[in-house]
């Protein structure tokens, strides 16, 4: 603890001070090779190298060995700033009941830079988070955004990917059966093509009636195109051979979301270069159309060569455990997927597909977490954090209420 | 997605409570429920099975100390000796580089009344019609093939107590179970196991009923029908005392009529089912302390005790375990000042504390849920080891239940309740390699383990879902 109020102080001085930092001798989780020993230099913030053996004169020296260097982790499935207590109505704007604003939402209008949950999981060596939207009364929810876990530049990426609910969500809007959910998807992209070709037309109000509005028209025009990824929320294998069908008509780029079947459709994924998120803990049978959850899919799917990303361990989106996607990791691991393929589901993979920089670019400002041990060991816990180039204190609300309480059980203790 | 979601409202909001035990009192006079015969009794029958001999491995005792390359002899469903070079009977089995916990114990489970998958049919564990349901009993919710059991077993669980939701003021009593496979629930109780009775504190009960337009609506009403369901206790006691000493005393007399409800409220006030009281609040936990005293009866247990930490030094001083996550908040207002040493607090304020995992992904790994919370209390500064954290998943837990005197630590005379791990517990890539329950084996890594019903043929006609 006095570590940790050690660098808070040096910390609160401002965040522009000029700063060699020297990690010696860690070990390094790049999420590209297998985990290496090696030095990292930083200088202001950003990775001036990687790897190799450095001396840096004048440098702040970390003797790194027994510890670990790793991006700052991503959870690709969050409500991040868009609730602060999840039972408390009026901070919630994850979900929408509007039929008006559908595809043309965008989750980062509502986010709450000054959220708790952001200190809080920046501290447990979470840096990024998707965070995706949900419509109570539409497939489209509309569009997610990339968040980073620092208030000041909060937003990373305004709107990546535009989020269908299908599978059970969709089945129940469209209509009753999953086949609507589908029949109302391929609307709305045959709505969108008409909107293109037929544009001013439909402008003047001289075409006919549309199911869609125009502005959820103009919102899927990228996804109709290829510019905007369409992240779909899918869990029963069949079904997701049925969205790869409407993938590959369409030629969308496509992201599955859920996808706790996703297995059993391995090889094709890989084949459409489709990735899945999901949370590669759950092997209970939660729902019908998730009966083959399983603890060894993540393995499955990296030997199919399926890009991968993590959510898990919270109560779905729900933003306030999101660090601790790394234990849903570090359990997929202990079923046969490897150290590699854990981090790169955790940094690398989430940079290439959103288009960010990977965290530990040389060159760039780093998202970069050391950790006193293992990266995904559930006892390792980050000494120093960086995100976007500015390192952070690691206190938190909660970390301040558990001092707190500490000192006062402390002052009676041995009475 | 959305399930998903509904799990975790289904879990954190509307479910929980179970409790830590102490009560000790012995019945003064016969209940209403010792006149009738055991109903619903344990059919359990440990297997028989051969003496073996674990050696050499590395042991968390669940009492707080650790043994390294310690033989442990197992022989008719007991542990008979720990130490090293044991001569004891049986097959050896080799614990080299492997480490041995007691049989994990998960305090706060809904396995079997909120089964997979999580439709609505299956939906069984709060009876959400009155505030006051102490006459309903968890074991008749229990459905025996809700495939999470196993799930469970091969994380190492071999005992849950199973409770009613946290709807109601008095949500039911809990029932304890072996984890083990059985097509009845009889056949899986603990025997002997004392009751549990689930109470409900805070943001639950005022929500259900407050919704409804009806009591409690608030936290003074909740009070108001804590108070009032012990006085009707009460009175139904002295009734039945008054006829135990007409009886007695050779007058006419007529037994009362059998009420189920303050039948378990009275088995409180006697000492015999402990109090298991979802409560998330420091100043409530307080609140329920007191209303213990006025009537008499103690709090074996706060369960989802989310601020305990702020209480820790009472919580110790009136013997009431703390039985918490490891990490969980933010669902609800109660659950906001969580904090992540809450545990380490309560171990350091000497209080009884206990993880719970009221979920069926958690209580497939609480290993790393105590690891997580020993991480926490260690980086904060508070001098804990492994030996110290693994109490909170055994003996601890054991005492929440009532049942130290049999479970929880790997010592001669207890049941063979074993984990054999395949590495150090308190990492993530650790597993069970094997699970003994009274010394027999329930579950073997890489082995066809026992499976539920719901797991066969499911997904294609020839095999099992993983």
């Amino acid at each position: 603890m006095k570590r940790l109020v050690i660098v808070a102080a040096l910390l609160a001085s401002s965040a522009a001070w000029t700063a060699e930092i020297l990690i010696d001798n860690v070990t390094i989780y790049d999420g590209q090779r297998d985990p290496y020993v090696g030095d990292v230099h930083l200088r202001d913030g950003e990775l001036i190298a990687l790897g190799g053996d450095f001396t840096v004169s004048g440098a702040e020296v970390i003797d790194g060995r027994g510890k670990s260097v790793s991006a700052g982790f991503f959870n690709g499935y969050t409500y991040m700033g868009l609730v602060e207590v999840s039972a408390i109505e009026g901070t919630r704007d994850y979900s929408s009941e509007s039929e008006l604003f559908t595809a043309s939402h965008r989750a980062v209008d509502a986010i709450n830079p000054d959220s708790v949950a952001i200190p809080y999981n920046r501290a447990l060596g979470l840096s990024r988070a998707l965070v995706l939207p949900v419509n109570e009364k539409s497939i489209f929810a509309g569009q997610a955004a990339v968040v980073q876990m620092r208030a000041d530049k909060v937003v990373l990426a305004e709107a990546v990917a535009q989020v269908v609910h299908l599978g059970q969500h969709g089945k129940k809007i469209a209509g009753g059966s999953r086949g609507n959910a589908l029949q109302m998807f391929e609307l709305a992209l045959r709505e969108t093509a008409d909107y293109e070709t037929n544009h001013a037309a439909i402008r003047r109000g001289e075409y006919r009636d549309l199911h869609f509005s125009l502005d959820d028209l103009e919102a899927l025009r990228p996804v109709l195109s290829g510019r905007q990824q369409v992240i779909i929320s899918v869990d029963r294998g069949s079904d997701i051979e049925r969205v790869l069908d409407l993938v590959g008509k369409y030629k969308l780029r496509a992201i599955l979301l859920g996808a706790q079947e996703a297995w059993r459709v391995a090889d094709r994924l890989a084949a459409m270069q489709v990735p899945v998120i999901f949370d590669p803990i759950n092997n209970l049978p939660m729902g019908y159309d998730s009966l083959g959850a399983r603890l060894d899919a993540a393995a499955l799917l990296e030997s199919a060569g399926v890009q991968m990303m993590f959510f898990g361990m919270g109560f779905g989106a729900a933003p306030h455990n999101a660090a601790m996607v790394k234990q849903s990791a570090a359990n997929a691991i202990a079923h046969g997927l490897t150290e590699r393929g854990a981090i790169a589901a955790l940094t690398t993979t989430p940079a290439n597909v959103f288009g960010l920089n990977a965290g530990l670019s040389v060159g760039q400002p780093v998202d970069l977490v050391l950790w006193d041990g293992h990266p995904l060991e559930a006892m390792s816990l980050p000494e120093r954090v960086f995100v976007a180039g500015t390192e952070f204190s690691l206190q938190h609300r909660a970390s301040r209420l558990a001092e707190r309480y500490y000192q006062a059980i402390r002052a009676n203790h041995d009475k | 997605m959305n399930k998903v979601f509904a799990r975790s409202l289904l879990g954190a909001a509307l479910l929980g409570l179970a409790a830590c035990n102490n009560a000790t009192t012995k019945p003064e006079t016969p209940t209403a429920e010792a006149l009738s015969p055991v109903a619903f009794a344990s059919t359990y029958q440990a297997p028989r099975h051969p003496p073996f001999v674990i050696r050499n491995v590395n042991l968390l005792v669940g009492n707080g100390q650790q043994m390294m390359q310690v033989d442990v002899a197992v022989s008719n469903g007991v542990i008979t000796a720990v130490g090293e070079n044991l001569n004891a009977p049986g097959q050896s089995i080799d614990g080299s580089g492997k480490w041995m916990t007691p049989g994990l114990i998960d305090v706060h489970s809904h396995m079997g009344v909120y089964p997979q998958p999580e439709t609505r049919n299956h939906a069984d564990g709060n009876e959400m019609t009155s505030p006051v349901t102490a006459e309903v009993w968890a074991e008749h919710s229990v459905w025996p093939q809700d495939p999470a059991f196993e799930k469970a077993r091969a994380g190492g669980v071999t005992t849950v107590q199973i409770l009613p939701g946290s709807a109601n003021l008095f949500g039911g009593r809990s029932v304890t179970l072996k984890n083990i496979h059985s097509v009845t629930v009889q056949g899986m109780k603990f025997p002997d196991a004392p009751y549990g009775l689930k109470m409900a504190c805070g943001e639950n009960p005022k929500r259900v009923y407050g919704s409804k337009g009806q009591a409690p609506s608030t936290r003074m009403g909740n009070v108001a029908g804590f108070r009032k369901a012990w006085i009707d206790a009460q009175e139904y006691r002295d009734k039945w005392r008054e006829y135990e000493s007409n009886s007695e005393a050779g007058k006419e007399a007529k037994a009362p009529k059998r009420d189920l409800k303050l039948e378990t409220l009275v088995g409180v006030l006697e000492g015999d089912i402990l109090i298991q009281n979802h409560c998330y609040r420091a100043d409530e936990m307080a609140q329920m302390i007191d209303i213990g005293k006025e009537f008499g009866y103690k709090i074996q247990a706060f369960h989802h005790a989310v601020e305990a930490y702020k209480v820790a030094p009472l919580l110790a001083q009136e013997g009431v375990c703390a039985v918490m996550w490891a990490d969980w908040w933010g669902f609800k207002q109660e659950a906001f000042d969580m904090v992540r040493e809450n545990i380490a607090l309560v171990e350091y304020a000497k209080g009884c504390a206990v993880i719970h995992s009221d979920d069926p992904i958690q209580i497939q790994r609480l290993n790393q849920e105590i690891a997580k919370a020993l991480a926490a209390g260690q980086a904060m500064g508070i001098d804990l080891d492994k030996a110290d954290a693994i109490r909170w998943l055994t003996l601890n837990a054991a005492k929440a239940i009532g049942l130290d005197d049999k479970i929880g630590s790997v010592e001669a005379g207890k049941n063979a309740d074993l984990v054999l791990w395949d590495r150090d517990p308190f990492s993530s890539f650790a597993s069970p390699e094997e699970v003994w329950i009274d010394g027999a084996a329930v579950y073997q890594k890489g082995a066809d383990n026992i499976t539920a019903d719901f797991n066969i043929g499911i997904i294609k006609p020839e095999e099992n879902r993983p």
